[in-house]
This record gives structure tokens, C-alpha cells and sequence, in this order.
């Protein structure tokens, strides 16, 4: 059996999204919380350049991933820099320490 | 001139309101002096404005869209309304010059009784079913700010918001409406739909008839909205007097009135108007007698009177309604002012404390004793002659008897309490060390009128019915001389029949002694009277499941950021499953 | 200056000046932190755009045919919904930056704030005014980011980074979610411009799927419930500005987003609109209920935005699912008015905040037994916060009431029993609300001022001023509700064509 390149590429999409979810819904530390979402964004742009692939606009597709690559790294520095920030103040990155927020 | 007088009728305590406030609070005597002289203009414009009365538009501002045309009309109803509500309103004022005198916050205080006047005005000259619920709603929102003045006082900010949601509540009633009458004529116009109901789909003019009486009876205090009049007493005396005895919660009475033409005929409606009068009437009239505070009494004789005009709109007695209305305002305006110039001298509420304050306060007692024979029914009083004129009514269009006779035993009721509440307040042996001392000049110059009023505005039947038949012609009332209305009173067997009843009300006030056997009897009567026949506890049980389930609701929010994402996902299947499996494709 | 170069320099103005904020603002604050110079060039750049925007905006409201203007690949449209959004965002915005001057006067990294603020403020004109579905993600995530920062700008307190973290985390999944349905669409059409999207989507699983990550992803910015758990931490941890710009405008603008990109799969299922009124009663109860009990004022504020995001999805929603223009039409005024009003209130409860707390340098929150009396020392405050709580309470003659009530006739001219169940619903919801909006009113007024209260600073002027312009607008529009017509008017229209035309 073989598996052509797009199924190929739409399982690693849904693999890479699946993870970061349950990532996301499953850890406690607040860096691995950042990497998470790093998965889940990686994931949507492979998606688009599968898109861009299947409908014949490759290029399009590309400078799409292009984007959300440079917008998904400012996301990545924000968080990091909280992250410094939540460690320096509340001494911790564990999750479970920043849930005073409540009710 | 008209339209003038209209708009400064409205226009004039509202700007008065504006004065007030700027003025500040450091000058107390300019506040006095600003919200009497606005007030007083505004009364003078609303008497000019009497002889206008007729039902055309004279105002039309064009708003358009969704907001239809605000007009103003000044017809029978409206300007007689507008003017109970400015001149008792400036009374009102006047005594406050008094009673609120070492009084802190003044502005606010002025500003409010101000900003409510002008939209009583508002309220019932304008003919925009969306303005009149506006303003229906400013008088709400009045209303709660004075009761809740004092804000310190936990009751009184209760009682305030207690009023505010009770009537808000009622008042979608008004709202559904409105709406309904917009989204199926496309205008708001109250005189088309009176004068042809026709144009409503059947269905739809029951929802607005229906939903009107919801709303009524919440503004009126009626059955089963009543408990917040009695806890809106924490107001300051003058605001009870005018806004919960003498103008807005005739505001319901007034809206009943007014949309009887286009509702006598929905099936029922007029019955459950009747109903929810005779319910309120006779409800009220009990918890009075066991009361013991003056001004609760008073409250409760308020929602009892207030029943008779609701019963007396539902039996087709337009202008026995309006007339005792009218009656009432001034009889019920002056006993609430009475009651505060006791209140404000002995500075308590509580009767069993007082007795014997007559001595030293010879013309408040003169006064309410006035206003207290006018409530219980007392021929020349003005509130015997409407009243007997209610009860007329209710033997008419073959009204069912058996609420007629409910309504004969509340006046006996309400002669009975009406004596025991003198009695106890005035008379017999002081009962607490009191230091009473008479009215002040300010709170004389409100009292005199008010009482004058009392015993004379009987006499204006005649040219009040003359008024509301030439300018409500879809309301088909009669026009007669007062010589006419007089006679027919003194001649129907009913009044007998009433006066029989309302002596025997006095007879057992004054053989109370010897009923002590039937007083025992009724102890468990009383126990639920003093309860308020359960409502209290439904309100409380409302209030309580409403903050239980807000509580348990807020542990949904946990705080933890696994829980959020979690929530996310299941929102993202829950809307996918409900397109898929659901309302799916066309 | 043509409209379109006009409408060009509205959008892009606050976007590229705002590098130059901070930069100037930095080397201000070195030479000399007292004159506070980022301030004072962002009011300007803000005003200028005023003035681009009101060329542009002139310009379509009197041919009524929508701008359009394209640079490289971004494309933009200006029609009444972009409009709409631009002015609340625009007004908004100056008056909030007006404020935070001296509310954040004592903080650090004046400059980046209001740099931030500023390309916050152009991106969402932008994201209003974006023509193809990739652009309106650009739009959206610059947006998201400029609020992040801002949210955590108190970058030295717990709760402030806590709320930071959770607003990020979920917006960040939400933009994926976005991501994903933008890879949906462009497979299933071949194309990214919106107005090709509405010919090519065509009903199928997958579309529905699309639809369904856009109603998730943007709702979460929108804070439709249950994504809703991340608004009341960071609208009450934000500095106030912040609130009132996050609750004011920018949670409508995720719904705008929402709307461009649903309204793109109108021909996918009629569903759309029906599922918007599903979360507008849920999001009033809950939201009602959930600020029933609170005593924080902010959080209070904050979980008040969700039941008032609910009136405006029952006024959206209707409109997409009828056609209802005075529904789309009371949505819009409602969103003009909340904004107001929501705004006033965040920015009254931001004053008394930064007066009997933060400029006696404690970092408490404002709880509502800090409003007993407060009106006895601050009564313009009091009388700010009384009109904005009130009037989101529906009380006339506020611009609540006006906004309700425009929602309420269109749902009841539809006819729909459902619609009209709804907007019953609604009522209700109405009156529960003054069950919390009421006893803070009684609070402010009462004789005995807490003791907090007696020790608070004075009320800097600027603050006063923002207060007094807010709530002369609240009550104008409340005695005159149609003053308010030549904006939501086009933008109701706008919203019919997207779903319907």
C-alpha cells in the first residue's frame, strides 16, 4: 500500500494538531504549554500549504505559511517573555500555581 | 399654546431637576427654593392646559425607524393625570422644604422628585406606546432611586431594588406591547389602535392586552406583584405621598384606562381585570388591619384602593375609575403627608408607640382625620362619592355579583382599619414618652390645600366628566351635570347598602372589645396576613434560587488553563455535531 | 486627497506610526520622563486619522458604493460595517488614550504601551475593513498580539501574567482554529478573496466544518460561552484603558471577523445566523448570572460583556437568519452604545481604581465596598459610573435602552416565534441584570464614605474630561436614538448583503 504525498502530509496535519490539543489540554508546565501551540500552528500552515498544493497555487500557499511563520514566532516571544516573567514573579512555571483567577 | 405648555409641563421639572443638581449642596436654601419655584410653574402650565383637552396630536417629533414618531396629545386623560401628578407634586415639594430640611444630599433628592414629575407628565401625555414605556421606565427608575435615598440603610436599598425588578419585571409586559403593536402595524400610534382595534390580528391584541395588565398591575402594585409597595415605604414621607400614593402607580390604573376600548372585547380580559382588582383590594385591605406601622398601613390601604380602580376599569366604569383616582390622590397624598408630619415630629413609624398625639398636634389631626373619613367612605368626602360610583359600576354590564359583594365587604374592611389606624395614632393613652410638636409652616401650606381638596373636589364631577367624554370619544363615556351624578348616587340602593356595610366597619372598631372572641378566632388569619399570604416567601424563595444558582454557576469557572482549552474543544464538537447531525445542510 | 488614498492613510496611519511612537517616545523618556511625549503623539496620529477616516467615510456614505483598495496583496473594502467598527474603534480609542495618560503615569513602558495601543487601534480598523480571508487572519492575529502585551502590561503582578498567559493560550488555539478553516475554504474554492468564496463555497461536510472552526476560532475572541473563560481575567487584570478598549471594541471585532468569514459560507447552510442566537441565550444568562455574585468591579464589568455580547447576537443573528434590518440595525447601535457605555464604565471604575488605589501604590483590586460613598468625593466619577451601569442595565433615557429596544422591535417583526421567545428572553435577562447593576449605583451614593474612599488621591482632569464626553454621549443618544442612524443604517445593510444578497 502507499500513501500519496498529500494524505501523507494531511495525516501529519491532523497528527500535529491532535498532539498539540491534548498537549495543551493534558500538561502543567507553562514552556511546554508554548511548544504546544508551536505543534498546533506548525500543523495549520502545512495545512495551507497543502491547500495551496492541492488547488494548484503552490506559490500562494507558501507565502500564506511564510506569514503565519512570522506571526507565529511574535506569538512565540510573547509567550516566552511571560513565561520569564511568570517564572521571575510567581517563582514557578507550573500551571497549577497560576490559578488564582477563579469564580 | 398648546403645544407650548405641553412641552414645558415636561420640560420645566426636568430643567428644574438639572438646576437642582448644579446647584450643589451647599445651598440648601437655593435647592429649596429652585425645585418649589420649578415645580409650582410646572403645576400652573398643566391647570392651563385643562381647557386644551381634546385627542388630536399636537407634537410630533419625527424619530422614524424603529423609533416611530414621538407625539404628545393632551387629551381628558392625559391632562388630568398631568396635572394631579404637577400639583401634587408641588405640594409635595412644598412639604419637603420642611420635612427634609436638616436633610443631607439635597440635590439628588430634588433632582429625582423633579425628573419623576416631568416624566408623570410625559408617561400619560404622550400617545408613542415606545415613549410612554420610556417614561414608564424613568418613573421606575425614580421610584427606586428616592426609596433607596437613604443608602445606608440596607432596608431602604432592598426596598428600592426590590421595586425596581418587581415593576421591570411587570413592566415586559408593556414592553411585548409595544413591540406587538409595532411589528404589526408599523407605528406605535396609541389612538389608531383604541379607535380601531380592528387592525390588531386577534392573538396578537390578547398578548397586548394581557401583557398591558401584567404590566399595570406590577406599577399599580396590584395581585400578584403587590410586596414591593409595602417595602417601598423606606422613602422619604414626601416621595411616598407622591409617588406611591397620588401619581405613579396610578400609572397602571391609568394604562387599563386608557387601552379600554381596544380590550373590552379580547375574551377574559376584562373578568381578569376585575379579578386582579378584587384580589389586590380585599388582599391589602386585610394586611392593613394587622399592620402596625403607620405608613405600611397606609401602603396597603393604597394597593386596596387602587384594586377598586382596577376592578372598576375592568367592569367598564371608566370614569367611575378616573374619578376616584382622582379622589384618592388627594385624600391618600394628604393622609401620607399627615403621616409624615407625625413621623417627622416623633420620629417613629410604629403606632403602637404613638397614641394620644392628637393633643399636641391639633392640626394634623384636624387633617387626617379629614383624609381618613374620605378613605373609609364617608358621606360628603370626597372618596365616598367615587367610590359608591365604583360600585355602581360593578352592578352594571352584567358584571358577576359575587365580586360586587367582595368589594362591599373590603369597605366595610376599609372603614374598620381606617378607624383603628386614627384611633391608635391620635387618641386614647399616650402609649411611649413622645415629645410631639405641630406641622411646620411649609408642611401647613401642603396640608391646607390637600385637605380642602378633600372635602371639595366632589363638586367637580360634572365638568370632569364633561372633559374626559368630549376628548375620549372611543371610550364612550357620558357626559352629565354633577347635579346628575350626585343624585344618581344618593338614589341607587347601593350606596344604602355600602354606608350599612362601612357603619358596621365603624360599629366593630368601636365594640372591639367585645369581639375579642372573633379577634382570637382570627389569629391564624393574621399570622398569614402578616406574612403577606405567602408572597414574601415566594419573592425570597426567587431571590435565593436566583444567587444559589449564580454561586454554583460560578465554579465553572475554575480558574485552571487545562479547564479553559477543555471547554474550547468541547465547544468546537458540540457546534460541529449540531451542523452535522442537526440543522446540517438545507 | 482622493477617498481612497484617504481610506488608505486611515488604516495604515496608526499601524506604521506606531514604530515611531515608541521610538520617539523612548528617546523622550530618557531626556525627559515628565512630558510623557508618546502620549501626546499618539492623540495626534489618533486625531489625524480622524480626519482621513471622516474624508473617507463621507465619501461612501454620500455615493454609497464601498471603497476599495489594494496594495501588494492586501485588499481592502470599506462598507457599513467596516465604517462602523472604525468609528467605535476610532473614537474609542483617543478617548482611552486620553485617559491612560494619567493612569499609567506611574508605570513604566508608557511608550510601548501606547504604541501598542495605537496598532491596535489600526489593526482592527483594518481587520473591519479586510477583503480576503487571509487578511482578515493577518488582521486578527496582529490585533491578538497588540492586546496580549497590553494585557500583561502590569508585568510585575501574578495575577496580571496569569490573566496573560490564559488569554494567550486560548487565543493563540482559536487563531489555529481560524487557520484551519482558512485551509478548508482555500482547498474546497481555490481562492482566499471573500467575495469569490461566496460564489464558489457550496454546501458539503467539509464546509461545515470550516464554518464551524470560524464560529470556534473567532468566537473565542468574541467571547462567546463557554470560550468565554479567559475574558473576565484579562479584562479585570488589564489596566483600565485596556478593559474598556478589549470589552468596548475589540471582543466585537472577533464577532465582525466572525461575521465577514461566515457570511463568505452564506450559501453552505442558513444555519449560521440560528446558531449565533444559540450562544445569545446562553451568553446572557451566563453572563448575567455569572456577575450576579461577583465583588471585584472589573470582573463584575467583565462577565457583563458577555450577556451584552449576547444582545448584539440577537440582533446580528436575526438579521442573518431573516433579513431583519432593524434586528442587524439595533445589533450594530448596540454594539456603538455598549461601547460607549461598557468604555465609561471601565474607564469610571479605572479612575476610582487608579485614585483610591493605584496612586497610593497598592496593587488591590477594585472591590465594590471601595464605591460606598464614593460620590461624596468623587461625584463626577459617581455620576459617570451610575449613567454607564444603568444604562447597560436598559434604563431610560440612556442609550441602552434606545439599542435594546431597537433589537427587540426587529425580533419581533420577524415573526418568528423562536426570534420572538428570544427576545422575551431577553427582557428577562434585562431585569435580572439590575439585580448587580443597581446596588453599585446604591453604593456610590451613600452618606458614609469608606474609609478608602476618604484617603484617595484627587481626580486628574484628563480623566474627568474622558468621563463627562462619554457620558453626554450615553444620554444624547439615549433622548435622540436616531442620531445614530446614518452609521448602523449602512451597516445593517452591509450585514443583509453578506448573508443574503
Amino acid at each position: 500500500m502507499t500513501i500519496s504525498i498529500p494524505t501523507a502530509v494531511l495525516i501529519i496535519v491532523l497528527g500535529l494538531v491532535g498532539i498539540g490539543i491534548y498537549a495543551l489540554l493534558t500538561t502543567r508546565h507553562l514552556i511546554k504549554v508554548i511548544v504546544a501551540l508551536q505543534l498546533l500552528v506548525k500543523g495549520a500552515m502545512l495545512a495551507l500549504v497543502l491547500a495551496g498544493h492541492l488547488t494548484g497555487q503552490d506559490d500562494l500557499g507558501q507565502s500564506l505559511a511564510i506569514t503565519v511563520i512570522i506571526a507565529d514566532t511574535i506569538v512565540a516571544v510573547i509567550g516566552m517573555a511571560l513565561a520569564v516573567q511568570v517564572r521571575r514573579v510567581v517563582g514557578t512555571l507550573d500551571l497549577r500555581s497560576l490559578t488564582s483567577l477563579r469564580r | 399654546m398648546a403645544e407650548l405648555l405641553i412641552l414645558l409641563t415636561i420640560g420645566l421639572p426636568w430643567l428644574g431637576a438639572l438646576f437642582c443638581w448644579a446647584a450643589g449642596d451647599r445651598h440648601p436654601r437655593l435647592q429649596h427654593g429652585l425645585a418649589v419655584a420649578f415645580s409650582l410653574a410646572a403645576g400652573i402650565a398643566a391647570l392651563l392646559l385643562i381647557p386644551f383637552g381634546k385627542d388630536q396630536v399636537l407634537i410630533t417629533l419625527s424619530v422614524g425607524g424603529a423609533f416611530g414618531n414621538f407625539t404628545f396629545s393632551p387629551d381628558g386623560l392625559g391632562v388630568f393625570l398631568a396635572a394631579v401628578a404637577t400639583v401634587i407634586g408641588s405640594l409635595a415639594v412644598i412639604f419637603s422644604v420642611d420635612y427634609m430640611r436638616s436633610e443631607d444630599q439635597l440635590g439628588r433628592y430634588y433632582a429625582f422628585v423633579l425628573f419623576f414629575i416631568g416624566a408623570m407628565v410625559g408617561l400619560v401625555l404622550t400617545t408613542n406606546l415606545l415613549l410612554m414605556f420610556a417614561f414608564w421606565e424613568i418613573t421606575a427608575l425614580t421610584s427606586y432611586a428616592l426609596i433607596s435615598f437613604h443608602n445606608d440603610d440596607l432596608k431602604a436599598v432592598a426596598g428600592g431594588i426590590k421595586a425596581l425588578i418587581i415593576t421591570q419585571f411587570g413592566g415586559l409586559g408593556l414592553l411585548i406591547g409595544a413591540l406587538v403593536l409595532f411589528a404589526n402595524t408599523g407605528s406605535y400610534d396609541i389612538l389608531t389602535i383604541i379607535a380601531n382595534p380592528g387592525i390588531l390580528p386577534a392573538g396578537a391584541l390578547a398578548w397586548m392586552a394581557f401583557g398591558c395588565l401584567a404590566a399595570g398591575a406590577a406599577k399599580s402594585a396590584q395581585f400578584p406583584f403587590q410586596t414591593w409597595l409595602p417595602d417601598a415605604m423606606e422613602a422619604p414621607t414626601p416621595v411616598s405621598a407622591l409617588i406611591h400614593a397620588a401619581t405613579m402607580v396610578n400609572a397602571g390604573v391609568y394604562l387599563l384606562a386608557r387601552f379600554f376600548p381596544a380590550f373590552e372585547g379580547v375574551p377574559g380580559w376584562r373578568e381578569a381585570v376585575m379579578a386582579v382588582g378584587m384580589l389586590s383590594a380585599l388582599l391589602a385591605a386585610v394586611m392593613a388591619i394587622f399592620a402596625t406601622d403607620l405608613k405600611r398601613v397606609l401602603a396597603y390601604s393604597t394597593v386596596s384602593q387602587l384594586g377598586y380602580m382596577v376592578y372598576a376599569v375592568g367592569a367598564g366604569g371608566i370614569f367611575a375609575a378616573q374619578f376616584h383616582l382622582l379622589s384618592h390622590s388627594v385624600f391618600k397624598a394628604l393622609l401620607f403627608l399627615g403621616a409624615g408630619a407625625v413621623i417627622h415630629s416623633v420620629g417613629t413609624r410604629d403606632m403602637r408607640q404613638m397614641g394620644g398625639l392628637g393633643k399636641n398636634m391639633p392640626f394634623v389631626r384636624l387633617v387626617f382625620v379629614i383624609g381618613a373619613l374620605a378613605l373609609a367612605g364617608l358621606p360628603v368626602l370626597n372618596g365616598f362619592w367615587s367610590k359608591e360610583l365604583i360600585l355602581e359600576a360593578g352592578l352594571a354590564h352584567g358584571n358577576p355579583l359575587w365580586m360586587l359583594f367582595v368589594m362591599l365587604v373590603v369597605s366595610g374592611l376599609t372603614a374598620f382599619y381606617s378607624f383603628r389606624m386614627v384611633w391608635l395614632v391620635f387618641y386614647g393613652q399616650p402609649r411611649a414618652e413622645l415629645h410631639a410638636h405641630d406641622a411646620g409652616p411649609a408642611m401647613k401650606v401642603a396640608l391646607a390645600p390637600l385637605a380642602i381638596g378633600t372635602l371639595t373636589t366632589w363638586l367637580l364631577a360634572g365638568s370632569f366628566s364633561r372633559l374626559l367624554s368630549e376628548s375620549l370619544p372611543a371610550h364612550q363615556i357620558a357626559a352629565h351635570s354633577t347635579g346628575e351624578i350626585l343624585l344618581e348616587v344618593l338614589t341607587a340602593p347601593i350606596t344604602l347598602i355600602a354606608l350599612l356595610v362601612i357603619a358596621l366597619g365603624l360599629v366593630c372598631w368601636w365594640q372591639r372589645d367585645r369581639l375579642a372572641g372573633v379577634k382570637r378566632a382570627l389569629t391564624g388569619l393574621q399570622i398569614t396576613a402578616t406574612n403577606s399570604f405567602g408572597f414574601e416567601a415566594v419573592n425570597r424563595a426567587v431571590v435565593l434560587g436566583a444567587q444559589n444558582s449564580a454561586e454554583k454557576l460560578r465554579s465553572t469557572q475554575t480558574g485552571v488553563l487545562g479547564w479553559n482549552v477543555a471547554y474550547l474543544v468541547i465547544a468546537l464538537i458540540g457546534v460541529l455535531a449540531i451542523l452535522l447531525l442537526g440543522v446540517g445542510l438545507p | 486627497m482622493t477617498a481612497n488614498t484617504a481610506f488608505l492613510l486611515a488604516v495604515g496611519l496608526p499601524v506604521a506610526a506606531s514604530p515611531v511612537i515608541y521610538l520617539i517616545g523612548r528617546i523622550a523618556e530618557r531626556k525627559n520622563p515628565k512630558i510623557d511625549l508618546a502620549r501626546w503623539l499618539a492623540l495626534l496620529i489618533l486625531l489625524a486619522d480622524g480626519y482621513f477616516l471622516f474624508i473617507a467615510g463621507s465619501e461612501f456614505l454620500t455615493t454609497h458604493h464601498e471603497l476599495l483598495v489594494s496594495i501588494g496583496a492586501v485588499s481592502l473594502r470599506l462598507d457599513g460595517i467596516a465604517l462602523l467598527l472604525a468609528i467605535a474603534v476610532l473614537a474609542l480609542g483617543t478617548l482611552v488614550t486620553m485617559f491612560s495618560g494619567p493612569a499609567i503615569a506611574r508605570d513604566s513602558g508608557r511608550e510601548t504601551y501606547f504604541a501598542l495601543l495605537t496598532a491596535m487601534i489600526g489593526t482592527m480598523i483594518g481587520l473591519g475593513a479586510a477583503d480576503d480571508l487571509f487578511n482578515l487572519w493577518v488582521w486578527f492575529e496582529c490585533m491578538a498580539l497588540c492586546s496580549y502585551v497590553l494585557v500583561a502590561f502590569h508585568r510585575n503582578e501574578a495575577a496580571a501574567l496569569e490573566a496573560g498567559v490564559k488569554y494567550l493560550v486560548q487565543s493563540a488555539l482559536g487563531t489555529v482554529l481560524v487557520l484551519l478553516a482558512i485551509g478548508l475554504v482555500f482547498t474546497n474554492t481555490g481562492s482566499l478573496d471573500l467575495d469569490e468564496i461566496r460564489v464558489a463555497a457550496q454546501p458539503s461536510g467539509l464546509m461545515l466544518a470550516a464554518g464551524a472552526l470560524f464560529i470556534i476560532g473567532f468566537g473565542v475572541k468574541s467571547a462567546l460561552v463557554p470560550l468565554h473563560t479567559w475574558l473576565p481575567d484579562a479584562h479585570s487584570q488589564a489596566p483600565s484603558g485596556i478593559s474598556a478598549m478589549l470589552s468596548g471594541v475589540v471582543i466585537e471585532a472577533g464577532l465582525v471577523a466572525m461575521l465577514r468569514a461566515l457570511g463568505a459560507l452564506h450559501l453552505v447552510t442558513v444555519s449560521w445566523g440560528a446558531l449565533l442566537l444559540g450562544f445569545a441565550a446562553v451568553n446572557m444568562l451566563v453572563g448575567n448570572l455569572m456577575a450576579l455574585r461577583q465583588t471585584q468591579v472589573k470582573r463584575l464589568l467583565a462577565y457583563s460583556s458577555l450577556s451584552h455580547m449576547g444582545y448584539i447576537l440577537l440582533g446580528v443573528g436575526a438579521g442573518a437568519v431573516i433579513g431583519s434590518e432593524y434586528s442587524a440595525a439595533g445589533g450594530f447601535f448596540h454594539i456603538l452604545t455598549h461601547a460607549m457605555m461598557k468604555g465609561l464604565a471601565f474607564l469610571a471604575a479605572g479612575a476610582l481604581l487608579y485614585c483610591l488605589h493605584q496612586a497610593n501604590d497598592n496593587h488591590n483590586p477594585l472591590v465594590v465596598d471601595d464605591l460606598n460613598g464614593a460620590s461624596r468625593k468623587y461625584p463626577l466619577t459617581a455620576f459617570a459610573f451610575s449613567v454607564a451601569v444603568l444604562g447597560l442595565g436598559g434604563l431610560p433615557p440612556l442609550a441602552g435602552f434606545m439599542s435594546k429596544w431597537q433589537i427587540f422591535v426587529g425580533g419581533f417583526q420577524t415573526g418568528n416565534a423562536w426570534i420572538i421567545a428570544l427576545v422575551v428572553f431577553a427582557g428577562l435577562n434585562s431585569v435580572l441584570s439590575l439585580g448587580y447593576y443597581a446596588p453599585l449605583v446604591n453604593r456610590l451614593y451613600r452618606r458614609q464614605p469608606a474609609e478608602i474612599v476618604e484617603q484617595g488621591k484627587p481626580m486628574p482632569v484628563l480623566m474627568t474630561v474622558t468621563m463627562v464626553i462619554l457620558s453626554l454621549g450615553v444620554v444624547v443618544l439615549g433622548f435622540w436614538p436616531s442620531l445614530a442612524d446614518w452609521l448602523t443604517g449602512p451597516a445593517a445593510q452591509s450585514l443583509l448583503m453578506l448573508f443574503g444578497g
